[in-house]
């Protein structure tokens, strides 16, 4: 029924303290800063011709945060520019949902405490060295109450193997994942716009009780991101109401992630759905 | 009777909901009455029939020091207040948090970057800055003659705090100004604004 705030990141914070040996808090940031970079594989090894899941990781100390890919009123998203050998090619960041941050009037979104950006190397079939190594300029800004301008050089070396188990930070991707927003045709999302307002029709799976969502969207300049998001039931499908920004760029989709509390817990479904003029129609079809 | 309390609890989140007062592309610009850095009282009705420039403003914010640091705010200042432009830097951070400034240290500030703004509007209790829905520091408003609000957004095209990005970055501030000024509609009416939050009071 209300929109929800939810601290969270202390999940990941306590799994990467057991699969580091040490306590998750103990990460330092370098003198003057409060976000420590570092870059870690999800293998041990790199295997020719399989791809490899690398991730930023950002530990942040108590109360400082980083952005996600739209950061909302304020803020910049983490960016990395990469250094790999010939043959090896980075995709995007994958971000994991986020939460919010209500400054004033203002609200933004990102990351506290802990939080790992996968990307995905691709390694090439033929790769003659023994070993690789991948490094990366990772740029982001990090805010507590102000803000600043963080910067770090990260790397990593791996041996070549024939094979390329999950390795030691394993424990670490896993729980990532599944903070990463997944597409799921099970959801049905219709979005419509009437003025300076905008309602995304939800329709759950069945069985699925949904108590409480919020959408992200990373459409950019489309919806004010201060403006409480109110979810109503009708029937099997639910409406969330959202407010435009009345400075914003005209649109014909709204993309984002729906973070979903259900009785199974929380969920983060991808939504992009074309954006219809009109009041919004609940009898909208569960797609296949 | 389910319904009835339903519908109550719908009407009542609707109510909470805050007023939309911004500064809209197009509708005439919100008024404001703050005092300067000299304690001279400004209102916007007191600049018809000029173009009005508002740059949001934190010195402690990265982004403005971008912009400082390397003179590409200064030279803004310069460049369109020589050609009758009034342009006013608005500081809303309240007290005790970054970037408040009293009037001293406002002019003290300017003075040590060489900036030359037509004045330096002390907004503490973010009033103007919530009636124009100012986001970021720096975040970017020109009204035109009439009053009516031409562009609303960022300085330019490049979101960083990176100095080097000023050089390759399309300005949209002095893009508007030079369509206002010529009398021609503003080809980017809008962009998103970056950079700090604004530092409102809590």
């Amino acid at each position: 029924m209300l929109p929800f705030v939810r601290v969270s990141g202390g999940v990941l914070s306590a799994l990467a303290g057991l699969a580091f040996g040490v306590p998750a808090v103990s990460a330092e940031a370098p003198p003057g800063r409060h976000v420590r970079a570092s870059l870690v594989a999800e293998s041990d090894a790199m295997r020719p011709g399989q791809a490899l899941t690398v991730g930023i990781r950002l530990e942040m100390e108590q109360g400082w945060h980083t952005y996600w890919r739209n950061p909302g009123d304020s803020g910049l998203p983490t960016r990395a520019k990469w250094e790999l050998p010939p043959g090896l090619a980075a995709g995007e960041i994958r971000w994991p949902y986020p939460v919010r941050f209500a400054t004033g009037p203002l609200v933004s979104y990102g990351y506290e405490h802990d939080v790992l950006l996968p990307v995905e190397i691709r390694v090439p079939a033929a790769l003659a060295a023994s070993e690789v190594r991948i490094a990366a300029r990772v740029d982001w800004l990090e805010c507590r109450e102000a803000c600043l301008a963080g910067r770090a050089d990260v790397s990593l070396t791996l041996p070549v193997r024939p094979s390329a188990p999950p390795g030691r930070n394993a424990a670490l991707f896993a729980e990532t994942r599944r903070r990463l927003p997944r597409k799921d045709p099970a959801w049905g999302f219709a979005a419509s716009s009437v003025a300076g307002s905008l309602t995304l029709v939800v329709r759950p799976p069945r069985g699925t009780a949904l108590r409480e969502a919020y959408f992200y969207p990373t459409t950019p300049r489309l919806l004010d991101h201060a403006q409480p998001q109110l979810l109503t039931r009708e029937g099997a499908a639910h409406r969330l109401a959202l407010a435009r920004d009345p400075n914003g760029a005209p649109a014909g989709h709204l993309a984002g992630v729906l973070v979903a509390g259900t009785g199974a817990g929380e969920v983060a479904v991808e939504v992009d759905v074309p954006l219809v003029s009109g009041p919004a129609r609940t009898s909208l079809k569960q797609e296949k | 009777m389910k319904r009835l309390a339903f519908v109550v609890a719908v009407l009542a989140a609707l109510r909470a909901a805050p007023a939309h007062a911004v500064a809209v592309v197009g509708q005439p610009a919100p008024a404001f009455t703050v005092s300067d850095s000299n304690g001279k009282v400004h209102s916007l009705a007191d600049f018809k029939g000029k173009i009005v420039v508002l740059e949001w403003w934190n010195f402690e914010c990265p982004f403005v020091a971008k912009h400082y640091g390397s003179g590409n705010m200064q030279k803004l200042h310069k460049e369109w207040t020589a050609k009758g432009v009034v342009w006013l830097t608005v500081s809303s951070s309240a007290p005790g948090k970054q970037g408040h400034v009293d009037g001293v240290k406002a002019d003290a500030l300017m003075k040590e970057k060489a900036g030359a703004p037509t004045a330096v509007l002390l907004d503490h209790d973010g009033k103007a800055g919530k009636a124009y829905g100012a986001k970021t520091t720096p975040h970017m408003f020109v009204i035109d003659a009439k009053g009516t609000v031409a562009y609303a957004g960022g300085i330019d095209d490049k979101p960083s705090t990176e100095q080097a990005d000023i050089a390759t970055a399309k300005n949209y501030v002095s893009a508007a100004l030079a369509e206002v000024t010529a009398g021609k509609a503003v080809t980017t009416a809008t962009s998103q604004p970056y950079g700090c939050s604004v530092k409102y009071a809590d």
